[in-house]
């Protein structure tokens, strides 16, 4: 995909005027399309739970929205960072609709980003006799996830 | 083209603002990016078209909260502190 190529490119762009050597690659994955960022330099994007990272998605995600749409997403990850979280963000979710289910009671996720929101989300619908739900206000808003009824 | 002699210059700071902003705007052209150092701190100044201002600030401000992170990592990367400014 053309647009692909165009969103690596930038990306390749940005992290080569903040002075960073990085390699780049792309793949698909069921979340969206993924740009790996992988190399030493990687923990100038970590570093503060992600914070550079987070800025670079922002950035790439509001430059590209016209073109990507609704449903096409791009996550930029580095050095498996964001895949290791987002893995333990489903792991927490799942936990949760475990204790939501022996407890009977609504269990609350920490503060959540809509992309984290997204993943706990996906992860409930694959849980048994488990929903969830977000709330909060457009600051700081986490998802609610309780036994179905 | 302009934006590769901006990669290509000097300073990575302003060569970080140039590529995000002139990215994220209508008219890349009309960006301007000076830079200064007053008492050890890079300061950057910002000026784009009057009509792009909203791009660059985004919603709640968090499209100039990302390009100050960027800016900030990028400092730091260099061993430098630096502060952005968007002047409109």
């Amino acid at each position: 995909m053309p647009l692909t190529t165009d969103i690596a490119d930038f990306v390749q762009k940005v992290i080569t005027a903040m002075g960073l050597t990085l390699t780049t690659s792309v793949e698909e994955s069921p979340e969206g399309t993924r740009i790996n960022l992988v190399g030493d330099d990687g923990g100038v994007l970590i570093r503060r739970g992600g914070e550079a990272l987070q800025a670079l998605q922002h950035v790439v995600a509001t430059t590209f929205r016209k073109q990507l749409g609704e449903d096409n997403r791009i996550i930029i990850d580095c050095n498996g960072f964001r895949r290791d979280k987002d893995a333990e963000i489903r792991q927490m979710a799942k936990h949760m609709a475990g204790k939501a289910r022996s407890s009977g009671m609504p269990q609350e996720m920490g503060p959540l980003n809509p992309y984290e929101r997204r993943i706990v989300h996906l992860a409930i619908s694959e849980e048994p006799g488990a929903s969830s739900e977000s709330i909060g206000d457009a600051f700081m808003k986490t998802v609610i996830i309780s036994a179905q009824k | 083209m302009a934006d590769e002699a901006a990669v290509d210059g000097a300073s990575p700071l302003r060569a970080v603002v140039e590529v995000v902003v002139r990215a994220l705007v209508d008219q890349p052209d009309a960006v301007r990016v000076t830079e200064s150092v007053r008492r050890g701190m890079t300061v950057l100044e910002l000026t784009t078209a009057p009509g792009d201002m909203g791009k660059i600030i985004g919603r709640q401000g968090r499209t100039a909260a990302a390009i100050r992170t960027l800016v900030a990592a990028t400092a730091e990367r260099h061993g430098q502190r630096a502060q952005l400014d968007i002047r409109d």
